[in-house]
């Protein structure tokens, strides 16, 4: 079979002008106006080099931001995977109801972050919530929420987001037989770590109304203070700079996740 | 003999256990939200702490009160998710059936960068994009939602249409080639009747990521067009805290169409698969 030169325009044009008009060019316009003091509003553009990396980089709230989605990465994408991988595999082979199980389980990343950061809001809260709730029973006394301490927040964090992916692990392992050797899972595996460590790396939303980023600056990520800073301080050079650093890192682990996906195949 | 049914018995139990522990720590914070939607409160203050409150409906027409547009809202959601969705899973069946069938050096690798394309975060382009979209005037606009939410979903689209793409055999799109069919042909009588459940799958699931997106909706309006994503941001401000009956009544009517759809189209769900297979 044989496609012609115009069945390819026709193939590939509408997904190529989504995907360059919406994501590539924006991209690459950013990553142009982060060496550059360019900002929509100002009136002329001075090329700056790479004084905006230098300043995010030496801002210790960025470096708070690091080190708080390093961690939330390290921690949260090996538990997803095992948590959703034990999930996955006590549904494996007959068992009463596994539709039903399945669908029950894919319920918490149904959920949107930012209505998941609503609900543990008030769970975690003291009046109200399922933690006070046991804890009442087992007559321990009333906390405030963890999301207020500044040791605890970053954990509590990570806690519900794990809630909230691991379930999506599951369900992305579920139509391949488990009973399958592992090597043979290992594509499958390897894809969904990407997504995972993507949707890691770009923390914005699960911590918006969570946390806020705080308290202090326990809980700030990288996406956070990109936006905060585009569009809350105004500082578009900035926002723009910080945003390459996420889509550098995250094209870093791809350029590992496509050197290991290959390695398997030759 | 009967040592070995016991066992089996045994591994049973423990799996149903472990199972029902699971949907203790993944559901029961939905049911709890469920309740208190339903004006079943727990009451934390009491020793030992217990529920009260009538069950009620009330709190879902509060919902309209503390939230004057949550309705409008909720429409623009959906109708923005739909649209999106759709939109995508058509560009991606285009250009993930031009490269399933396309033999050129790189072509596997081309389909893996799709992947970290689709893992890209948007806070990545989302600062650009908002400049852009209003240079263009799509600020506040439909389209420009929609457009968006298209593009963002469309590389994992493009991976999981081309693993299902790939696996098939091209026998009967040969045959309709021979015949003189065009691609639009082949692609309608041939390729469509094969993969159409895929596409349908990954149509809910991008319904699902698109419905559930905030940094997009958020950077791309100005207040004339809300999703609920976005209108829950301001469920709590420094000028007003919802209450918690009324939030949890937003947030269950947010999760019900989602629910419902996936619960609806659970079996199909299933040829949404991410393990594109090495046809090598």
């Amino acid at each position: 079979m044989r496609l012609s030169r115009r069945d390819r325009v026709i193939l590939f044009a509408p997904a190529a002008v989504l995907l360059t008009g919406w994501l590539i060019l924006p991209a690459v316009l950013g990553l142009l106006a982060s060496l550059t003091d360019y900002s929509p509003f100002a009136q002329a553009v001075h090329l700056s080099g790479l004084t905006n990396y230098a300043t995010v980089l030496s801002d210790h709230l960025f470096t708070a931001a690091v080190r708080n989605v390093a961690v939330l990465t390290m921690v949260a994408v090996p538990l997803e995977l095992a948590i959703g991988f034990g999930l996955a595999y006590l549904l494996r082979g007959p068992i009463w109801g596994r539709r039903l199980w399945r669908v029950l389980l894919l319920l918490p990343w149904l959920v949107s972050p930012i209505a998941s950061g609503v609900m543990w809001h008030f769970l975690l809260g003291p009046t109200r919530g399922i933690l006070n709730f046991a804890l009442g029973w087992i007559g321990r006394p009333e906390l405030a929420s963890p999301t207020g301490d500044i040791r605890l927040a970053l954990p509590t964090t990570i806690a519900v987001e794990i809630w909230r992916v691991a379930p999506l692990v599951t369900f992305l392992l579920l139509p391949t037989a488990l009973d399958v050797v592992v090597p043979a899972l290992r594509p499958l595996l390897l894809a969904i770590t990407m997504l995972l460590i993507g949707l890691s790396l770009g923390t914005f939303d699960a911590v918006l109304i969570l946390t806020g980023g705080g308290p202090g600056t326990s809980t700030v990520t990288p996406a956070l203070y990109s936006y905060n800073q585009a569009f809350g301080a105004n500082n578009w050079p900035l926002g723009a700079a910080s945003a390459w650093l996420i889509a550098a890192g995250v094209l870093g682990a791809g350029l590992v996740y496509v050197g290991l996906a290959r390695s398997r195949a030759s | 003999m009967s040592g070995m049914r016991a066992q089996r018995r045994r591994d049973r139990t423990v799996r149903v256990l472990l199972l029902v522990a699971a949907l203790g720590i993944f559901v029961l914070p939905l049911v709890w939200t469920a309740l208190a939607a339903l004006g079943v409160q727990a009451n934390n203050s009491s020793s030992p702490p217990s529920f009260h409150g009538p069950p009620t409906l009330d709190h879902f027409s509060e919902v309209g009160l503390a939230e004057p547009s949550f309705w409008q809202e909720l429409f623009t959601s959906t109708a923005a998710a739909a649209c999106a969705a759709v939109l995508a899973v058509a560009a991606a069946l285009l250009t993930a059936y031009g490269l399933a069938r396309s033999r050129f050096a790189g072509d596997r690798l081309i389909i893996q960068w799709f992947l970290v394309l689709a893992s890209l975060p948007a806070m990545a382009y989302v600062i650009p994009l908002s400049d852009l979209m209003r240079r263009a005037h799509l600020i506040d606009t439909f389209a420009g939602v929609v457009l968006t939410e298209a593009a963002v979903t469309t590389p994992l689209a493009i991976y999981v249409l081309y693993g299902a793409l790939v696996q098939l055999s091209t026998e009967w799109e040969e045959a309709a080639w021979l015949d003189g069919a065009s691609i639009f042909s082949v692609i309608r009588r041939v390729v469509l009747p094969l993969v159409g459940p895929t596409m349908g799958a990954t149509a809910i699931i991008l319904f699902v990521l698109d419905w559930n997106l905030l940094l997009v909706p958020l950077v791309l309006t100005a207040g004339g067009l809300k999703t609920v994503p976005v209108a829950m941001i301001d469920f709590f401000t420094f000028e007003r805290e919802l209450e918690w009956p009324t939030a949890a009544a937003a947030l269950i009517i947010s999760l019900l169409p989602v629910a419902i759809l996936v619960a609806v189209f659970h079996r199909v769900l299933d040829r949404f698969a991410l393990n594109v297979a090495p046809a090598d």
